[in-house]
């Protein structure tokens, strides 16, 4: 209860209340980011072809950018058929390792006894090339999807791993303490605190293993050319030096690498609680 | 009305017996932080604690929120362990940092202690009605980092005063503010300190640590002073400006006699206070 009137002591110097209605986006500045590298991509492929043309570089080393292009776009039912199987090796193997890591990283935020045990094969994992373990998978779960989803997992269940626990860690104590003094539970804080501290930290991970997923399950996929998939035809089409196959399916590979960036990004504008970033209306 | 009868007969609203608070550094060696503490803190009285910096005032409140458990020695709130305090929601926490969760709007911060423990939520306070008090009408959906200073610290205020705590302990709440804003805090929370209250619960009761004379002089009904470490509380001083209490209050003999006894207390940590001017 009020006995008198409060002036408003420290609101004058606050911004004014603004509209929380997201404002149409103004594509002037994404025209000046996207341009300048797509004119420069064009140049370099003008010089290629000039290269390949004049200095009458054989088509088994080199081919013509022009004749990629065509290859990409008359045969583009074939390299987009083959890039849903290796984008979905790639998504199979993010969400699997996603979430097995950020599990296991809760666990570790909430005991030191896992942490000691956990981290070191972790660490050990990590500096290990993942894909040397291609072989072994496939002997052990079969030539079907399971190896190439297993690989794409395992390749980034690391990075998710020691972000997910630094996220899960990054919690203010002070505001720890305000959880306890009203006998909040663990799972009160872990929902209310520590997994909304975790997310940035999970989006920044997910941008680096949505790239490595795709290189699991590309390199999975040369180990087993018959199940298709980019990978499978890179290895094939370069068997028969048909390299303008392989170039356009590298092609088709840095558009899927690209989509899965940015769907990164844009899920991470949509979810995140980041603050150079809009709020999002609720 | 800021009414706020301090009843010498109600059940304290903290008792410490012989409390006392030691380290272990990481050499193996003791540190002793709170040397053997007496202490009763009535019921509705707002306490200042004073002292220099590392003095163990801050680690003093919190073997009283629970937080950190004592080394020897009985901790009371309302006559039961500080654990109990914690479950039933009676004790309201501010820190020197506002400590707000940054992804949540100004409003949802606020209602975080009535969402957390769910089952003790006996506060019948609006959360609309609490912003309104706390002057942040208008900025319910902000973000705390769109905020200055010295709002968060009040969303960080209404969020202790959401759950109705009979007890509030406040650590150093306006250090990090600039010095216009801090003076004005004085009397904010003050009349925070009175707003509406269960009256089937003990009156509200305060524990503000401090390390400015003046603030600890112009808010706190008794003001006691500690030592450097190990902190021991050498001086237990009454503080009698009449309540409500108003910025021109500073300006008055009283005042700055008394701000004067907590300085000479400070300034003697071996002998007791005495008054400058001890006509």
């Amino acid at each position: 209860m009020i006995s008198e009137p409060v002036p408003d002591l420290d609101t004058f110097d606050a911004p004014e209340p603004r509209s929380r209605r997201l404002s149409r986006p103004d594509l002037r500045p994404t025209l000046t980011w996207i341009l300048p590298p797509l004119v420069a991509l064009l140049l370099l492929a003008v010089a290629v072809e000039l290269w390949v043309r004049l200095g009458d570089v054989s088509i088994w080393l080199m081919p013509r950018p022009t004749a990629v292009v065509e290859s990409f776009f008359v045969d583009f039912g074939r390299y987009f058929n083959e890039g849903l199987k290796t984008l979905a090796v790639s998504l199979g193997g993010l969400a699997i390792g996603t979430a097995a890591a950020t599990l296991l990283a809760a666990g570790v935020a909430h005991s030191q006894m896992l942490e000691r045990a956990v981290l070191p094969i972790a660490i050990m994992v990590k500096v290990t090339p993942v894909v040397a373990l291609i072989p072994l998978f496939i002997i052990w779960l079969g030539h079907g999807w399971n190896p190439k989803i297993a690989i794409a997992a395992l390749i980034t269940y690391f990075p998710v791993l020691i972000n997910a626990i630094a996220g899960f860690r990054d919690v203010d104590p002070r505001m720890h303490d305000f959880f306890r003094s009203v006998n909040a539970s663990t799972w009160e804080i872990f929902r209310h605190l520590r997994w909304p501290a975790a997310v940035p930290y999970l989006f920044a991970s997910l941008k680096i293993s949505v790239t490595l997923s795709l290189i699991g399950a590309v390199v999975a996929e040369f180990f087993l050319s018959g199940q298709g998939g980019l990978g499978a035809v890179i290895w094939i089409e370069q068997n028969s030096l048909r390299l303008e196959q392989v170039f356009a399916s590298v092609l088709m590979l840095t558009v899927i690498g690209v989509t899965l960036s940015t769907a990164v990004v844009v899920a991470e504008r949509l979810f995140s609680w980041r603050l150079d970033q809009p709020v999002t209306a609720s | 009305m800021i009414k706020h009868p301090i009843e010498p007969d109600a059940e304290p609203a903290v008792r410490l017996n012989d409390v006392r608070l030691t380290y272990e550094t990481k050499e193996g060696k003791r540190l002793d932080a709170v040397a053997p503490t007496t202490l009763t803190i009535r019921a509705g009285e707002m306490t200042a604690l004073v002292g220099p910096s590392g003095c163990g005032k801050t680690s003093l409140l919190r073997v009283i929120a629970g937080l950190t458990p004592p080394s020897g020695g009985e901790v009371t709130v309302f006559g039961q362990p500080p654990a109990m305090a914690q479950q039933h929601k009676r004790l309201g926490l501010v820190f020197q940092e506002p400590a707000l969760l940054a992804w949540r709007s100004v409003a949802d911060n606020i209602r975080l202690g009535l969402q957390l423990n769910p089952r003790e939520t006996h506060s019948s306070t609006e959360i609309d009605e609490l912003i309104e008090i706390v002057g942040l009408r208008g900025f319910e959906r902000y973000r705390p980092a769109e905020l200055s200073g010295g709002m968060q610290q009040r969303v960080a205020l209404a969020r202790a005063l959401a759950i109705d705590p009979p007890l509030l302990l406040l650590d150093e709440p306006f250090a990090a503010l600039d010095e216009i804003t801090r003076e004005q805090m004085r009397y904010e929370v003050q009349r925070l300190w009175g707003i509406s209250h269960d009256p089937t619960e003990p009156p509200r009761s305060a524990i503000f640590v401090t390390h400015s004379v003046p603030e600890a002089v112009a808010i706190a009904d008794r003001v006691l002073v500690m030592s450097p470490r190990p902190g021991r509380i050498i001086a237990d001083i009454p503080i009698s400006t009449p309540r409500p209490r108003r910025p021109e209050h500073e300006h008055s003999d009283r005042f700055i006699n008394d701000t004067a006894i907590v300085r000479a207390a400070l300034r003697s940590p071996t002998t007791p206070a005495v008054p400058l001017d001890a006509a």
